[in-house]
């Protein structure tokens, strides 16, 4: 449960910071901080890690349930956890108020610095993240199988959720869109039913023990129209582009300028911004949109065992909003791409 | 997470309830002579924001402010794409795109005149919001609301008598399969009849019911659901024998 690589890795950032005691905060949205120490899929809503100077690890969670299988200490009343203060508390963002207030001095947010240690994958991460991609690409296909002119969003959504679940994810991060032309983003599902010539686009990020991994695929209902075609074939180059390019050494900015460039090759450099997209990308781990996200202007330099995903996903004319992205690791020369599924438009 | 239906189905909750409901915000407001309430609202703290708006932040965090003489707005880092989603099952009349909350805040407070705010639940506010907002010109008051009224109570109801009527329907199918085996049976059912989230515990000894983890079950276990219909949640645990 205590991921030992980390607390050497939090012992030696508290020795270089001078901080006596780290504390890694999670909630029911964020448990992220939290489980990069104690890897525990805790059920309540709040979790406290605390590692003292000495290297010793005390977890105390706000549900009984969660303290008793954890085997941690019980405080029903939060704020009590946080009694006697600390130097840093990774998580401090995301507390809420009176908790911060019951530390006594204000400490010093070890968020940033945390992120940055769990962005490089341990070789057990990267063995988590591998299943949790096994599991998006068995869960695209089975999206692809199931799914039927008819059917209504909520119901397929249902049943990915069903098979992933079955199949032993933790969760799952999971949009979805339907339609036309018309269709400029993605959501959570409506009732829509799905109608011959859609475009269905969606990502799939399960969770296996604490880590994401993501795909994105967009598959047409009948016969594609040749827009859909066009715009596939622009989305496929602009993966490519960041995929033969992502190493060490090179920077998420770069990484995004590739995807861009080719849609401002085709003139279509419009919509590769703010007004009809996120990002071109982003890390996985124990969030499924962890930093740095793959931006023109982020200058972060990416480095070997990172795991990312470079989706150049956004609306064109042509088709709609359409996705398509892998996740990848960072490999000592290059990258691998974890995902397995057929790197095309699906037709059904 | 919020992959299930997220709607308004307003044969269930007519916008009547929101005016009232928003009505009473503003009386409040009124007794302490605030401009506006804050309310703060992201993907697991959402109920304080739906009850009175009906708007669920199925990724990201949001602010939403009530003016004391205007209509709620929303403040988001969502993408203006799916603004027009947004609108069609809440009672938002503007949406702000803030990538960054507080200073949106700000320019707003600034837009409008107003010195002070009023904030639902003050000290459960997260730091990063509050520490920006204590720093800034506008005073941030705690403001308490009594979210129970009789349209909230018939949904957690609905909320309960689907997770009771579905747990208990499905539980028989559970033996002889793993419990992530019955997560999956389970999730079908649930989203299928519209609930947006889940969350499933199960227990096959006298310990703590838990996450599934590939233990199978026999003749004899329970299920914890806590499910949330429409924004409202409830929890129901059913063992077997029943």
């Amino acid at each position: 449960m205590i991921n030992e690589h980390r607390r050497k890795q939090l012992l030696n950032l508290m020795a270089e910071r001078g901080w006596d005691s780290i504390l890694l905060y999670g909630n029911a949205w964020r448990k992220d901080p939290f489980r990069s120490l104690v890897n525990f899929n805790f059920s309540g809503d709040h979790a406290l890690a605390r590692v003292s100077r000495s290297g010793e690890v005390t977890a105390t969670f706000s549900d009984p349930w969660d303290a008793e299988i954890a085997s941690g200490n019980l405080e029903p009343d939060f704020v009590r956890a946080f009694t006697g203060g600390a130097s840093s508390i990774a998580g401090l963002e995301f507390m809420e108020e009176r908790f911060v207030a019951a530390c006594g001095t204000l400490p010093v947010s070890a968020t940033a610095d945390v992120e940055e240690l769990r962005r490089v994958k341990t070789a057990e991460e990267i063995e988590y993240i591998k299943r949790a991609c096994d599991l998006a690409d068995r869960g695209y296909q089975h999206f692809a199988t199931v799914i039927e002119p008819g059917m209504r969003e909520f119901e397929l959504v249902a049943e990915v959720e069903a098979f992933l679940k079955t199949n032993g994810a933790e969760d799952n991060f999971m949009l979805i869109a339907s339609g036309g032309t018309e269709v400029v983003g993605m959501k959570p599902p409506t009732e829509r039913k799905f109608q011959d010539g859609d475009s269905i686009t969606t990502e799939l990020t399960p969770q296996v023990n604490g880590y994401y991994a993501q795909i994105c695929r967009t598959l047409v209902l009948g016969e594609p129209s040749q827009g859909q075609l066009r715009s596939f074939a622009i989305f496929s180059e602009a993966q490519k582009a960041a995929e033969d390019l992502i190493k060490p050494g090179v920077t998420a900015a770069a990484a995004a300028r590739a995807q861009n460039d080719v849609f401002r090759k085709h003139g279509y450099g419009e919509y590769t911004g703010a007004k009809y997209t996120r990002v071109r990308g982003h890390c996985l781990g124990l969030y499924p949109d962890e930093t740095p996200h793959i931006l023109e202007d982020v200058d972060y330099v990416l480095k070997q065992d990172m795991v990312v995903i470079a989706h150049p996903n956004t609306y064109l004319p042509l088709s709609g909003y359409m996705v398509f992205g892998d996740t990848l690791l960072i490999t000592e020369t290059g990258n691998t791409r974890l995902n397995k599924t057929e790197k095309k438009l699906f037709v059904k | 997470m919020k992959r299930g239906l997220i709607t308004w189905d307003k044969s269930e909750l007519p916008p009547a309830v929101f005016e009232t409901r928003l009505a009473k915000a503003r009386a409040a407001l009124g007794a302490q002579d605030l401009p506006a309430l804050l309310v703060y609202s992201d993907v697991w703290r959402s109920t304080e924001g739906r009850h009175l708006t009906n708007f669920m932040p199925y990724w990201n965090r949001s602010l939403i402010v009530i003016p004391r003489d205007g209509g709620p707005m929303l403040l988001c880092g969502l993408s203006p794409r799916v603004y027009p989603w947004i609108k069609s099952v809440t009672v938002f009349e503007e949406i702000r795109p803030a990538s960054k909350l507080v200073p949106t805040l700000l320019q707003l407070c600034a837009e409008r005149g107003w010195t002070k705010l009023g904030v639902l639940d003050h000290p459960r506010l997260p730091h990063e919001i509050h520490s920006p907002l204590e720093a800034s010109d506008v005073e941030a008051s705690d403001v308490q609301l009594d979210l129970t009224d009789d349209a909230e109570i018939a949904m957690h109801r609905r909320a309960e008598k689907m997770a009771r009527e579905i747990l208990t329907a499905e539980l028989p199918k559970g033996i002889g399969l793993t419990d992530y085996q019955f997560s999956g049976v389970l999730e079908r059912a649930f989203r299928r009849a519209g609930a947006e989230d889940l969350v499933l515990l199960f227990s096959t000894s006298d310990s703590a019911p838990r996450p599934a983890r590939g233990a199978m079950l026999g003749a004899k276990y329970s299920v914890a659901v806590a499910l949330e219909y429409r924004g409202h949640w409830a929890r129901v645990t059913q063992g077997l024998p029943l």
